[in-house]
């Protein structure tokens, strides 16, 4: 039977158990239901949409009156403008409160006690504006030549180059991504513990490995449950997508197409790589309560890249550079180097190669450790033992 | 044909293995006995390559054994173990497919021996809530479903009860009627000479003893005298007190004697002594011979 046949069994029956099991769909169950909540509540609870302002007009109201008023705001009010037949109507509903403010068309602004000072210059302003362009049309005067008039031909310009403000917002994209792999590796990192682990526990893995090679086994199980994983956060991701609009307040970061592509090619990478080292870490100990302490070493290197990666939004260090280099910490850093725009194609390309090789010589040795392990017996095994243990 | 062929392992200081060797022929059922750690276990697990010899060459048909051929063989570990939540149908086809079946082919074997086990009824309940011997009948059928050419079974027999030791024997016999070389292990040995006329015996990761059980029996350098005399009479042990009693008692004695050993004047003897009920002189049973070359 061909390698890719066993894989894929193998792959299809954890990955199918799996996604049939309650626990399963409890959790992604109660995830959704999680992530839902923390997008619509705060929009039900906190609205916090531009201010109204209702404005009174007495006479007849200016063409655009109400968007120079929103506008002269810097945008931050929507206004609706109530018109009266008479000037005591518009002030007894300021006296109530029904307006903010009243203008009166023959050349009076009436506020009242509680008119704040922003409303009275963003009415005051809109009516000059106004005002301004309908002389200018009158006198035959350009209306971009009275903007320049007004600020003297003076411009604003950044010194901040275009590009570095783009790679600021790619960085914020790449940090993001390694966010999500990180949460991604510590969640389905310990499916594949557990996994690997219950398969010696029952210790069903003796006939499995009559049939298969142990380094087929553990690559069908980092199969299986990886993509169940990646599918489990695929799926999230969606629904995150679909409910944020309702939330004003969240920006997505934007980014390159290339930010994005690298960025998920790590995902990828990083996920397979951490998925085989989770799987190697099982196969050394035979109970489920040692499964912590076996892992815990790769927790520490998850970690570690976690923190460089995060010490490093802000631009290129030598830590950065360097661990961006090594397979266990380049998935979390060569993004953010990427990004912004730090990395030498020749760093990408050393890194890319070292992490596929290292994860593929990691899977074998798993497999080798694995059958070491199973044949050791109870307890936990030593690496070095559980190696010479077995030449699979 | 399986060879095993001078396997030796060792574990540190420990050596499980030392020039282990023997045959089994298709159509052939093989007791394969020997005291705990002998390193039966060890040389079943050779063969399914799950231990590394440190020397030595385990073949089928005259070559070495290859993953290809090694799905045509069926394997029982001691160990029992199946996925505890796997529902019973699906696990049988899971384990056939892992042996090359196609998808149809699995699950119609699977529902055949469901079938015959009678366990249809329970096709889709998981493993984990079948009682302990459905769930070794399972097992057998988890090592079975893809009609293996070998069936190796470590302990096939340890924690049934009755039914399920003769639903084994009746297995196990009829694969071997139909072609397939059987290897089993067991330590019930006076149920292995029920079952089977071949043995190969290990001791200390050596085969001390290899053949049919008749000839293992005559080969024996003893022979066993039983001699029943009317009344129960308790000084019998007394009147043959030169040779190696076994047993007495309630008027039987049983005794261990050179089969190079007279019997007229041991028979003279006896009726003597009185009314002889029984006078049987026999080779000894498979545990006797057992014992002899596993304590020599």
């Amino acid at each position: 039977m061909n390698p890719r046949r066993s894989i894929l069994l193998v792959a299809a029956r954890d990955f199918k158990e799996r996604v049939t099991s309650r626990a399963f769909q409890l959790s992604t169950g109660i995830t959704v239901l999680f992530v839902v909540a923390l997008i619509v509540v705060p929009a039900i609870f906190f609205d916090d949409e531009a201010p109204r302002w209702e404005v009174g007009f007495v006479g007849e109201v200016p063409a655009g009156f109400a968007m120079a008023v929103e506008t002269a705001s810097g945008n931050a009010a929507t206004v609706e403008v109530s018109q009266y037949a008479l000037r005591s109507d518009a002030e007894a509903a300021l006296e109530e409160g029904e307006v903010e403010i009243a203008v009166d068309a023959d050349g009076q602004i009436l506020v009242g006690s509680d008119t704040e000072n922003r409303v009275q210059s963003a009415v005051l302003a809109g009516l000059a504006g106004i005002s301004m362009a309908d002389r200018a049309d009158e006198l035959g005067i350009d209306v971009n030549e009275i903007s320049d008039l007004l600020t003297g031909g003076y411009e604003i310009e950044s010194i901040v180059p275009e590009s570095e403000e783009s790679n600021e917002s790619n960085r914020v994209f790449a940090f993001f991504v390694t966010v999500v792999l990180f949460m991604s590796i510590v969640t389905y990192g310990s499916w594949i513990l557990i996994g690997v682990i219950e398969e010696k526990t029952n210790r069903v893995v003796e006939v499995v490995l009559g049939t298969l090679r142990p380094h087929q086994l553990l690559a069908g199980k980092v199969l299986g449950i990886g993509v169940l994983g990646v599918a489990q956060v695929v799926v999230i991701g969606i629904i995150t997508l679909i409910l944020l609009p309702i939330q004003d307040a969240f920006e997505v970061p934007s980014a390159a197409g290339s930010v994005l592509a690298w960025a998920l090619v790590w995902y990828v990478l990083g996920f397979a790589f951490y998925a085989v080292a989770y799987a190697a870490a099982g196969s050394l100990v035979s109970r489920q309560e040692e499964a912590q302490n076996a892992a815990f070493p790769l927790t520490m290197m998850l970690m570690a890249a976690y923190f460089i990666a995060s010490f490093s939004i802000a631009g290129e260090n030598p830590i950065l550079r360097a661990a961006s280099l090594l397979p266990m910490f380049a998935p979390m850093t060569m993004p953010l180097r990427i990004a912004g725009g730090d990395a030498a194609t020749w760093e990408i390309v050393v890194s890319l190669t070292l992490m596929v090789v290292t994860t593929y010589g990691l899977i074998r040795l798993a497999g080798r450790v694995y059958a070491g392990g199973l044949l050791q017996g109870a307890g936990r095994v030593k690496w070095r033992e559980a190696f010479r243990a077995s030449d699979a | 044909m399986l060879e095993i062929d001078q396997l030796h392992k060792a574990y540190g200081d420990v050596i499980a293995l030392d020039g282990c060797s023997f045959r089994v022929t298709r159509g052939q059922l093989l007791g394969f006995l020997g005291p705990n750690g002998s390193g039966k276990t060890t040389t079943m697990r050779s063969v399914f390559s799950l231990v590394q010899p440190d020397r030595g060459t385990v073949r089928w048909n005259g070559s070495e054994i290859d993953a290809e051929t090694r799905l045509r063989f069926g394997y029982m570990p001691e160990q029992r173990g199946l996925y505890p939540r796997m529902k019973v149908a699906a696990q049988l086809t899971y384990f056939g497919r892992l042996h090359g079946m196609s998808r149809d082919h699995a699950k119609t074997a699977a529902g055949d021996w469901l079938d015959r086990l009678g366990l249809t009824d329970r096709a889709d309940s998981r493993l984990e809530q079948l009682s302990h011997g459905n769930q070794q009948r399972v097992q057998l059928a988890a090592a079975l479903i893809h009609d293996p050419e070998l069936l190796i079974l470590d302990e096939p027999f340890s924690g049934l009860d009755p039914i399920g030791v003769e639903d084994m024997m009746a297995i196990l016999l009829e694969r071997t009627a139909r072609g397939a070389a059987v290897v089993f292990s067991s330590h019930q040995l006076d149920l292995v000479e029920d079952l089977c006329e071949d043995v190969v015996i290990i001791a200390a990761g050596k085969v001390v003893l290899n053949g049919a059980i008749r000839e293992l029996r005559a080969r024996s350098s003893h022979r066993y005298l039983d001699i029943e005399m009317a009344g129960n009479r308790n000084d019998l042990a007394r009147s043959f007190g030169e040779f190696e009693v076994i047993s007495s008692g309630d008027g039987r004695l049983r005794l261990r004697v050179d089969d190079t050993t007279p019997l007229e004047p041991l028979i003279h003897r006896a009726s003597e002594l009185g009314k002889v009920r029984q006078f049987a002189y026999t080779p000894p049973n498979l545990s006797e011979v057992f014992r002899e070359v596993v304590e020599r």
